[in-house]
Parts: C-alpha cells; structure tokens; sequence
C-alpha cells in the first residue's frame, strides 16, 4: 500500500524534516507514526497527502508514484485516500451533515448515492442524533467523528489521520482509535500519527517511529 | 453536466448571500455601465430612426421673396419641372405658411398674432424622387436654386440629416468607450469581490483540494457567482432604463411628436435587451475567471 525508500524532505538549504526515510505499509494494516514534536510526522503525512513534493527518495502508495504525479493524478489520487487532522478541518457554516455530504457533492457523484452514503458514514460513527447541528454546537469528540466520517465517505482505500487525538481528553482519544479499529477492520488502510505513547500502548498496534527524521520499525 | 451547473449555480447563490454586501457593491457597478451604454443606445437608435424617416422623405424648401416677379417665379418652377430628381412640388403661401405655423406650435401662435406683418415667406417644396436624396446631382440642383433672381434661402434637409447621422454615430461611440471604461472598472469590482469569497471560503478549498475536486467543480461556483452578479446587475439596469424611459416617453412624447414630425421615442429592441444582459453576464465571467484563477 505505501512504500518509501531513502525519503528526504529539505525545507531550504539546512533544515532536513526527514532524512533517508525508508518504510512499508501493507494492504490492510493500521500503523503509528510515533515520535517527538518536530520528528517529522506531520512532514511525512503531507508527502502522503501530495500536500509537498520530496526532496529527493521515492513514495509510492497505492502503486501510484508520488514524486511523478501531475495535478490532475493528484486530484486522482486524493479521491482513493481519507484524512483526518487534529484541528477537524470543519467547515463552521455547515451542519454535521452538510460537512460530510461536502465531498461526494464537490466530487459530482449522483445524489441519491451522496445522501445515502453521508446517513451511512454518520449513523456508523455514531451522530446520526446531530446531523442538523453545527460543529460549535457538538463536543470535540463529536466533531473529530464527523472529520471520519467524512473521510470515509468516500470509501478510501487508505486513511490518514495527523495526531487525531491531540485536542481530546484520554477516554475520547481511545474511542476515536477504537473507530479507527473498526475502520481498519473493515479493510481500509490506516495510518495514525499520534505522538501518544499511552493510547499507542493501548491500541497496540505496529509503531514506526520517527526521531529527528530518521524512521525506526518499532 | 446539469448536476455540475446546479452545483455551481446553488453554491454562488450561497456565497452571495455570505456576502451580499460586497457583492451589491459589484452589481451596482455593473448595472452603472449597462445602464451607460444602454442609455447611449437608446439615444443613437432614436436618432438614426429619426434619420432614417426623415431622409426617405427628404425635401428641399425653397423660400421666395416676397418681392418675386412672375417671371422670376416661372423659371424657377421651369428648373422643377425639367429635373429628374424631383417627384413632386407644392406652392405654399404666405397664409399656409402662417396657419401651418400656427396648428404645429399653438403656444406660439399668439406671438406670430400680434406681429404687423405676415413674417413667414411663400415657399416651393420640392418632395425628390426615392433614391435621389443625396450625391452630387441634388447638390447642383440646391446651388442652381440658390444662384436664381427672387430665391430668398434654399433648404435641403440632406445636410442636416447628414448632421444627424454624424452626431447619432458620435453618440453611440461616446456609449461604446463609456460603457468599455465602466466595463473594465465593473469586471475588476467583482474580481475583487469573488477574491474576497475566495478568501472567506479559504477552508472549504482546502478540504476541497485535499479531496482531490477537480480543479472547475472548485472554480466553477465563483465564475458562476461572477455571472450572476453581472446577470442581476444588468437586469438591474434594463429595469431602471425601461423606467427612465417610461418617464422620458410620457413626459416628451407630445412635444417630441411635433418637433419631430410624429416620430415617437422608442425603447430598445428585445434583442439588444437581451445583448446588454449577455454582455453584463461576460463582465461578470470575466471577473470571476480572474479571481478563480487564484485556485490552484
């Protein structure tokens, strides 16, 4: 699913985000990134994204190379993939439902496909309550399951998600990993920056970690 | 394709409401130039239909002393009569002259009462052959009139109608650079407006982007949203120049009626209504394609 080799990502001439990254992520599987602030996992998830382009090292995910794709691959591309981010990325003028119907409306698919598909998403990360509120009116626990559903609404084959947790108190992080599981379990691809070792203990699941851009199989 | 154009149409509708203030701003801007070169034309086509009637049923007065011989007067009507140009000529007196005077302006007519004398001249008018109002050949007929004993003044509606055409096309081109100007200045308003959508949507594109839409479903809504400024701005404008013109028509019409013959003002044709509304719409196009441009 994701394969990395000798990647390095330079930002200027002396500072280096990652240096000779190399790692494996099968089909199927759910992976930490793990690593202290400034290790480069957020670096890493934005190649991931299309987001940066490496300096130099090659990326390829989903047999796509990543260093070679044009716009339009790109766009492509990030149709087959989720992301989550700490900070929700919500739309404040929008309603639960509203932000997760977002996508496969911009996307053009037929209508009866994008409201089923968002009551779907919503019902099983568990808002189908509040699919009329706005997301200053649900928890951050609640908002951080309508950035998944989102992400899932389009039925990626791989999911990303940039230190998910970091803006929710311990019980609500290990929910939103516990649907992370679930996600994994139906056979979509997960990889989980996190720099929470605890919740990483208590998932229990492959670690790669990241120190001063240099990965380590964990 | 239809999903896609109600997309962008739903969503421009939304981000002008979001920002309606801005956006009047633009609409204001663009229904000032509609209403500019609309006005403008209204103007040149009144006047070239003007033109138009008058020139197919152009005539040349020629004014007689009061002191004319019979003699002097037979050769003039034997000019007349040997001329191919001419169609057909009237003998108006003095007396016609006067009581013509007097139905077309009745206002005036207690002044021209209270005068001694008669002061209007007996005249010839000559109606000239359709195809021959203008060109050399009527033009020596006018210098032959003019050089002949007992001709006080010889009229030819030609040159003014010529005058006329001059001024009417003088109109249009003054409308056209107006309107071009305003134009400019309208599509850089709503470029500057769908900007300021860009920059309050900023999040919704990045979501946008990081879900790989298509480059057009993201730009499509402010090109859209620039449309519809420019729709709704030259709407705006044929409305308040169908009102100016009600307003013109119902308090000229009598006198325009008299001065120009029966001529009544006209408001533009339906196609040129629909050309203003499709070029206020490529105004605002233009001024949405640029700030979509911003969306990379």
């Amino acid at each position: 699913m994701i394969h990395a080799e000798q990647l390095t990502k330079l930002y200027g001439s002396d500072v280096c985000a990652l240096r000779d990254v190399s790692m494996r992520v099968d089909k199927g599987e759910f992976v930490f990134i793990t690593g202290p602030s400034g290790a480069g996992k957020t670096t890493l998830l934005r190649l991931l994204l299309c987001q940066e382009r490496p300096t130099s090292g090659r990326l390829v995910v989903t047999g796509r190379d990543l260093t070679a794709l044009t716009r339009l691959q790109i766009q492509a591309y990030r149709r087959a993939v989720g992301f989550v981010f700490q900070d929700f990325k919500l739309i404040p003028g929008k309603t639960v439902f509203e932000n997760v119907i977002f996508v496969p409306r911009i996307l053009g698919l037929p209508d009866q496909h994008q409201i089923r598909r968002t009551y779907q998403v919503l019902k099983w990360v568990g808002l189908q309550h509040c699919i009329n509120a706005y997301p200053a009116q649900i928890s951050g626990g609640e908002q951080q399951r309508v950035a998944i559903a989102r992400a899932l609404v389009n039925d990626p084959a791989l999911i990303l998600a940039d230190e998910p947790t970091g803006n929710l108190d311990p019980d609500l992080a290990y929910e939103i990993m516990s649907l992370f599981r679930d996600i994994n379990a139906s056979g979509t691809t997960v990889l989980v920056a996190t720099h929470d070792r605890e919740l990483i203990r208590r998932v229990g699941r492959r670690t790669i970690t990241l120190t001063q851009g240099r990965a380590a199989q964990g | 394709m239809m999903r896609a154009l109600q997309y962008f149409v739903a969503e421009a509708m939304v981000s002008l409401w979001r920002g309606r203030r801005a956006g009047a701003l633009s609409i204001v801007t663009i229904a000032t130039a509609v209403f500019v070169l609309g006005s403008f034309l209204v103007l040149a086509s009144n006047l070239d239909r003007a033109a138009r009637s008058w020139g197919a049923a152009a005539e040349i007065s020629v004014y007689l002393r009061d002191e004319i011989s019979a003699g002097e007067k037979a050769a003039i009507e034997q000019i007349l009569a040997g001329s191919p140009l001419v169609a057909a000529r009237e003998d108006v007196s003095k007396g016609e002259a006067l009581r013509r005077f007097r139905e077309l302006f009745p206002d005036l007519a207690g002044a021209a009462a209270a005068l001694p004398d008669n002061p209007f001249p007996a005249s010839v008018e000559v109606r000239l052959r359709p195809g021959s109002t203008a060109g050399e050949p009527v033009e020596a007929l006018v210098r032959q009139l003019e050089r002949q004993a007992g001709v006080a003044d010889v009229q030819y509606d030609r040159r003014w109608l010529d005058r006329l055409a001059s001024i009417s096309a003088v109109v249009r081109w003054t409308g056209f650079v107006l309107a071009l100007l305003l134009g400019g200045a309208a599509a850089l308003t709503v470029a500057n407006v769908v900007r300021l959508a860009l920059y309050a949507r900023r999040e919704e594109i990045e979501i946008m982007q990081l879900v790989g839409a298509p480059l057009p479903r993201i730009r499509g809504p402010f090109v859209a949203e620039g449309i519809l400024q420019g729709g709704a701005g030259s709407v705006l404008a044929l409305l308040a120049l169908a009102a100016a013109y009600v307003i013109v028509d119902v308090r000229l019409s009598g006198a325009l009626g008299r001065i120009a013959g029966g001529l009544t003002l006209q408001f533009l044709p339906a196609s040129l209504c629909v050309a203003l509304l499709l070029g206020g719409m490529a105004v605002g196009c233009l001024g949405g394609l640029v700030a979509a441009r911003g969306v990379r």
